[in-house]
């Protein structure tokens, strides 16, 4: 498949100019060549001198500090790394970028001055890499910043940042001179490190283009025929019996439920868990460990009994006691999904975060909570990513 | 008018020396500092990376001037320059040799003192004007750190105007020139008075290791977190005339100044000047940053004491043996 990438700027050359001033510049003599020469020494200023803002996430930009540091020691080409986007001239996206992260990208990228560049460090910057098709990723930050060089690499390594900052020079000085630069792409390698996400500078990229149309142009990569809600049995780990607590199993007989299911925690009716967190915490569980909430559909491709059951969440808690011999108490709430659930944000103060989590993530909405905003996706996020009817492959497009 | 014409002459022959230095001076900090972290250091920019402070320059004048939507544009704008007339209105009475002296003032030091007092205007200006917490959080650091160094600054320089008995630089190195120079004897008031006047100054021009009003791992870049392009190369400039103009005051003041044997008086003041520039680089690529109460503790706790008993024994010195 022949694949023909679009220039990524257009330079204007000047043609169809008319100024008097520029035609004066054109008929005296020396003067063309005195500007060329001046803008030589210009852009030798430009590149040998550009400064960093490193936007670094994760691992590229370990090997980011390294290029910085004695052995590639990128300063031998004048590149001083500033902390703040005033001063720089070149940014360095090294790492993955969330959806969450990238709005502030662009607002740094925003406060640079011009003349700016962006280099896209390492396989997740570029197309996203196996995150991609990740609902918190951004499938390649070109997407919504202009990039000037790729630099390729899981991560690259130092040499090869070195390397697509010397590119950059070269881009730099061709572009100067009114060459159009296309980057040089092979058509095999653009079939990895592009995804069929539109891309910024593309011209097939719409502005209008809805959620809908763009995922029906992408590749899907999952297997539409796998169950995910078959789910192996699984046996209890021998060492987990002994830590629960005999007061809590004492107190589970009290509240009517008989004895503690092999294969998970005690489902307890849900007006009755508030009271249930309430008495652990006066026995002296006063750990909060986790609040874990999972989305089940209505029964279809479930085996036996569990066929039956309707669309609920199930939430499972787990509350510990501080200090030696630390007994363990977990039990689970089912309620449909309609239906919020009472909250823990009263007994356990370290409520309120997880389930402004389980809130954003799942879905289950909790009664009485102070302040249920979302917590881990971007404020203006309208979907439940952990929910089973939430495509696995879905891009949203809340960066861009 | 003879006046005039000479003091023109002067004074612009000494801006732009001092300017062309800064290009020596720049080149060597960032040799120096790649040495000593076992790296090169500029290369690309031929010969030996020398053309490197040439090429920030014409970079930064090729930046977007940006000025944010709510600074106060007035400050934000004249800060830069103000900052970088306050520093080198300093050489303006040091006597670089017997004859090349910008304005030979009776009150060189009264004078150096009060520029120096000056230079926390444009930092406020800058911290104040930009609208930015970060810059303001810079500038109040500075603003504390440098009026709190002021007062050990004062007392280091008054023991060589109390041993030379005048306020004028060129009498000051005469004094030394045709006595000793004062590191030399009295050593026991020279030496710690020379140490105290450096670290003062350091801490006036807010270099390593008394750097905390630009702490990037803190601050961003401190009061210069909203500078683009030439206003950011202006306090860039005003940081390292800063240290070229306090080493020439302090070889002034306790190394002789221009005296020396056999080369002419410029070479050994440019000798000097240079040393005390390096010393200072190399303190800077060498020591780590104070934390803000020691910064203050260290002041107020030793070197304000320590002044203290530098001047009174001067004074002693000079009634008793002098």
């Amino acid at each position: 498949m022949a694949v023909t990438p679009p220039p990524l700027r257009t330079v204007d050359t000047g043609a169809g100019f008319r100024h008097p001033l520029y035609q004066v510049m054109l008929e005296t003599p020396g003067l063309t060549v005195g500007t060329a020469a001046l803008d030589d020494l210009l852009s030798w200023g430009l590149t040998k001198a550009m400064w960093i803002f490193p936007m670094a996430t994760s691992c590229c930009g370990i090997e980011f500090m390294a290029t910085a540091a004695s052995r590639v020691d990128i300063d031998r080409m004048g590149v001083i790394v500033r902390a703040t986007p005033r001063q720089a001239d070149v940014m360095v996206v090294a790492g993955t970028i969330t959806t969450k992260m990238a709005p502030r990208v662009l607002k740094l990228w925003e406060q640079m001055p011009e003349p700016k560049w962006c280099i896209a460090m390492g396989s997740c910057a570029i197309s996203g890499d196996f995150y991609r098709n990740l609902y918190s990723v951004v499938p390649g930050i070109d997407t919504f910043l202009p990039v000037d060089v790729y630099v390729p690499g899981c991560p690259p390594n130092p040499e090869a940042l070195m390397h697509g900052m010397m590119r950059l020079q070269e881009k730099i000085q061709r572009q100067r001179k009114g060459e159009n630069v296309v980057p040089e792409l092979n058509p095999d390698l653009l079939k990895i490190t592009q995804p069929s996400v539109p891309r910024l500078n593309e011209a097939t990229r719409s502005p209008t283009q809805t959620l809908e149309q763009e995922r029906a142009s992408e590749n899907p990569t999952l297997d539409e025929e796998t169950d995910p809600l078959v789910v192996p049995p699984s046996e209890p780990a021998p060492g987990l019996a002994p830590l629960v607590g005999a007061d809590f199993q004492a107190l589970l007989i009290e509240l009517g439920v008989a004895e503690l299911p092999k294969d998970g925690p005690p489902v307890i009716p849900a007006a009755q868990h508030l009271e249930l967190a309430r008495r652990l915490k006066g026995l002296g569980y006063r750990q909060l460990v986790t609040i874990a909430a999972s989305h089940w559909p209505a029964g279809k491709g479930r085996k036996g009994a569990d066929a039956a059951e309707v669309e609920h969440h199930e939430i499972a808690y787990a509350l510990r006691t501080v200090g030696p011999g630390s007994r363990l108490a977990s039990w689970a709430v089912k309620v449909p999904v309609a239906e919020p659930v009472l909250t823990l944000a009263g007994v356990f103060a370290g409520a309120d975060w997880q389930e402004r989590e389980q809130f954003d993530l799942v879905g289950v909405r909790f009664a009485g909570h102070p302040d249920l905003r979302r917590i881990m996706q971007t404020e203006n996020a309208t979907t439940h990513p952990l929910r089973r009817e939430f495509p696995a492959d879905a891009h949203l497009a809340p960066w861009r | 008018m003879n006046e005039f014409l000479q003091g023109g002459l002067y004074g612009g022959g000494i801006i732009v020396a001092i300017m062309s230095s800064l290009l020596f001076v720049l080149w060597t900090e960032r040799k120096m500092a790649a040495r000593m972290q076992s790296r090169i250091g500029p290369t690309f920019t031929d010969p030996l990376g020398f053309l490197q402070a040439p090429a920030d320059v014409l970079k930064l004048l090729q930046k977007e001037d940006i000025i944010p939507e709510k600074a106060d544009r007035a400050l934000f704008n004249n800060a830069p320059l103000l900052g970088a007339t306050v520093a080198i209105a300093g050489a303006a009475v040091v006597p670089f040799s017997a004859t090349i002296v910008g304005a030979d003032l009776e009150v060189g030091v009264l004078y150096l003192l009060a520029v120096g007092a000056l230079g926390v205007l444009p930092v406020f200006a800058a911290g104040w004007g930009s609208n930015n917490k970060f810059a303001l959080l810079g500038a109040m650091r500075a603003i504390a750190q440098s009026v709190s160094y002021e007062v050990p600054l004062v007392l280091a320089a008054l023991v060589p105007v109390i041993l030379a008995g005048s306020m004028k630089l060129s009498d000051i190195v005469a004094y030394q020139s045709s006595h000793h120079w004062l590191v030399v004897w009295p050593f026991f008031l020279g030496i710690p008075a020379f140490g105290l006047f450096m670290l003062a100054m350091l801490a006036e021009s807010n270099r390593i290791p008394f750097d905390i009003p630009e702490a990037e791992s803190e601050l961003v870049a401190g009061i210069t977190t909203e500078y683009t392009g030439m206003k950011f190369g202006l306090f860039y400039m005003a940081e390292y005339l800063h240290t070229v103009i306090a080493s020439a005051v302090a070889s002034a003041l306790f190394l002789g100044g221009y005296d020396g044997p056999i080369a002419p008086g410029l070479w050994w003041m440019v000798l000097k000047t240079g040393l005390l520039v390096v010393a200072i680089y190399w303190l800077r690529w060498s020591l780590l940053r104070f934390r803000s109460d020691q910064l203050m503790a260290l002041c107020w706790r030793w070197l304000v004491p320590s002044g203290v008993v530098l001047v009174v024994g001067a004074a002693v010195w000079v009634v008793f043996a002098g």
